[in-house]
């Protein structure tokens, strides 16, 4: 198989959820010696490109993207150790800190917005659901997070995004993240009320945030 | 049958995994694969499909799927499975009615199905949070003089002598006795004092919340209804489950309540047709309901009122009505406000949908996907009374016509519906009457559906 064929098959393996493809075809990656980091960029991150439009479309929904992040994953446990022996990382757009606050169990809304912030092509740490506000800033420390993002889906979890924002000024570290906040019940009007530093209506909406503000911090 | 201290013990023995893994493994690939095997298809032209045999065939689906996937529970991380014989014993064991209300105001929330003329349960109102006493009791007060409630919900206070109420902290429970002594209240103002309370407790999250306040001496009686959630999808928790436990004991109606979301793991409309079915089934199996409330929505617009939600609604609704003794209430997330024309339209179609559907009950719709703070008022209950009356003429197919030319007029503007006003920005506080603005825009909106052929009584 030459090389054009190897990484769009990557590419279509992501696009049908097909681990089995994946991993045949990153193993055809490391037998033909060709660049990994180009397979990822050029193989599998394209086929994340395209799940990822369609969902914007609502031509495909979270199960789709679940599937593809799964397989991406799947080709990455061959991929990553040959990428890491040459030297090389992939390069990311950003670390997401994401979870749902204190007394919220809700996590759809989390999910779709994480992943879909994986198909950009940032990390994003997933802490889960009902996390006390120093759990957020703990965590964020240790991943060295850039983005600190905040799911609240009922009316009575919503202080626990404000109590997240007013902890990291108590603690002096307001400055060192950004803070956006979503979910059901939350409004820009609320955003700008607790200070956060973004309010994404939808999972697309977050992605163009998250980039707008590292953007602006590069 | 079952009892719920059998479920209890299923959730302790059964199959043990990570919830990603409930999720990832059984949840979505026995979703798709029942999709394909019963060939549920979404009917794009259609929201609201006329086949009595498709109906059935989703019911069969989602007997399928609950019997294959079971319910999740998030404290042991073991999957409480039902065998499909448990599933129809249940069924058939359903009494399919619930007691609600005292003395005059006493009924009976039955069952109905599609295209029945039967008039569904009345239930007014909402728990969109009311930031002070005074508008809480004036809408519930307001609720309660609909002389056509058969129930109502109350408002949620979102703070107590100026403290937020946070989720489980002890201004939640301050604040969920104060709500539901002011429901009471409102209700003897309103000459109903026997008029059941069905969204309780709405200002509580936390179990241990419910559980206090719903202490009679509060003024609740087990006549009234408890809100147990499912979390979603097809999860349930022990906050949860010792809210049944405690209402089980008490003997007090349960309202399992449920919310699949179109986008999210049930993917699209079909397979959210599906969940919205077995969710009915795990209200019976799981949280033992005397009645159930519903609302999917559309994990993008937050909504109930986009096309391929009206048509997840209305299969599911049928597929239940038709096969499931569960008074359920049909709950629509609307996206437009108060005070807005795209209110009317949105609800008017998700109303019929429902009802034509065989919607046991319907409810108010609620404005602004129920999270706009003081963003509800009687208007809104007002409509939604004379709009449940009016579908209730329909058949399926003439309410289709209705709901395709309703979408015309909203379905382009949903992302962008406008929020509406508050309570206080369209309603006088003090007498509880609307502004002049708002009685004209609500009386040009009747008009333009009298035109379109819904006749209000």
């Amino acid at each position: 198989m030459g090389q054009k064929e190897i990484l769009g098959n990557l590419a279509s393996a992501i696009v049908e959820g097909d681990n089995d493809k994946a991993i045949k075809n990153a193993k055809e990656v490391l037998s033909s010696k060709i660049d990994p980091l180009k397979a990822v960029e050029e193989g599998l991150s394209k086929g994340m490109a395209i799940v990822g439009e369609r969902f914007e479309k609502g031509d495909a929904f979270l199960p789709e993207l679940l599937m593809a992040a799964d397989t991406f994953n799947a080709a990455m446990v061959l991929l990553k150790p040959e990428i890491e022996a040459q030297k090389k990382q992939v390069t990311k757009a950003g670390t997401v800190l994401i979870g749902t606050v204190k007394g919220d169990v809700h996590n759809i809304g989390k999910n779709i917005v994480a992943t879909v912030l994986e198909t950009h092509g940032f990390e994003v740490i997933d802490i889960g659901v009902d996390n006390p506000s120093l759990n957020f800033i703990q965590e964020a420390e240790k991943v060295k997070a850039q983005v600190i993002a905040l799911s609240s889906l009922m009316t009575t979890t919503m202080p626990g995004q404000k109590e997240v924002i007013e902890t990291l000024k108590e603690m002096h570290l307001r400055e060192k993240y950004f803070v956006i906040v979503g979910g059901g019940p939350v409004t820009q009007e609320w955003a700008d009320k607790i200070g956060a530093d973004g309010y994404g209506r939808s999972a697309v909406q977050a992605v163009e945030i998250v980039k707008k503000l590292l953007g602006e911090r590069i | 049958m079952l009892n719920f201290l059998d479920i209890y013990e299923r959730a302790l023995k059964g199959p043990i995994m990570t919830e990603k893994d409930f999720d990832m493994k059984l949840f979505m690939p026995i979703l798709n694969k029942v999709v394909k095997a019963y060939g549920i298809q979404y009917d794009r032209e259609n929201p609201i499909p006329s086949d009595d045999r498709a109906a059935d065939n989703l019911f069969n689906a989602a007997l399928e799927f609950m019997s294959q996937v079971g319910v999740y529970c998030q404290d042991t991380n073991r999957v409480i499975q039902f065998t499909r014989a448990e599933v129809l014993e249940a069924i058939k064991e359903a009494p399919g009615r619930c007691l609600a209300g005292e003395g005059k105001d006493a009924g009976v929330f039955g069952m109905r199905k599609p295209d029945d003329r039967k008039v569904p349960w009345l239930h007014v109102g909402s728990g969109i949070v009311a930031t002070t006493e005074e508008m809480a009791t004036n809408l519930i007060e307001s609720y309660g003089c609909i002389a056509e409630a058969n129930s109502i919900s109350i408002s949620a206070l979102d703070s107590i002598r100026g403290i937020p109420v946070m989720a489980g902290s002890p201004a939640e429970l301050y604040a969920a006795i104060r709500g539901v002594k002011i429901g009471r209240e409102a209700l003897r103002r309103a000459g109903r004092p026997g008029l059941p309370i069905m969204n309780l407790i709405s200002t509580a999250a936390a179990a241990v919340t419910t559980i206090a306040a719903s202490a009679p001496q509060f003024g609740l009686r087990p006549t009234d209804g408890w809100l147990v959630g499912a979390i979603s999808e097809m999860k349930i928790d022990f906050g949860a489950m010792n809210k049944v436990a405690y209402l089980l004991n008490w003997g007090a109606n349960i309202g399992a309540e449920s919310s699949p979301i179109l986008g999210g793991y049930c993917g699209g409309p079909a397979g959210t047709a599906v969940v919205s079915t077995a969710y009915v089934l795990m209200g019976l199996l799981v949280h033992r309901g005397s009645y159930q409330l519903t609302f999917p929505v559309h994990f993008k617009y937050g909504c109930s009122t986009p096309r391929d939600v009206l048509w997840a609604v209305s299969a599911s609704c049928q597929a239940a009505s038709r096969n499931i003794p569960m008074p359920v209430i049909w709950l629509g997330y609307i996206a437009g406000g108060p005070n807005t024309k795209i209110f009317f339209y949105e609800s008017a179609a998700y109303l019929l949908c429902t009802v034509t559907s065989g919607a046991p009950s319907a409810q108010t719709p609620h404005p602004a996907k129920a999270v706009k703070i003081d963003g509800i008022t009687p208007m809104e209950a007002k409509f939604g009374v004379e709009m449940a009356k009016a579908a209730s003429k329909f058949d399926r197919q003439k309410a289709n016509e209705l709901v395709i030319r309703l979408l015309e007029k909203y379905e382009s503007q949903i992302e962008i519906a406008p929020t509406g006003s508050k309570y206080q920005e369209c309603y006088d506080i003090i007498t509880g009457k609307p502004s002049q603005e708002y009685l004209w825009l609500y009386n040009e909106v009747k008009e333009e559906l009298t035109r379109m052929g819904i006749i209000f009584e």
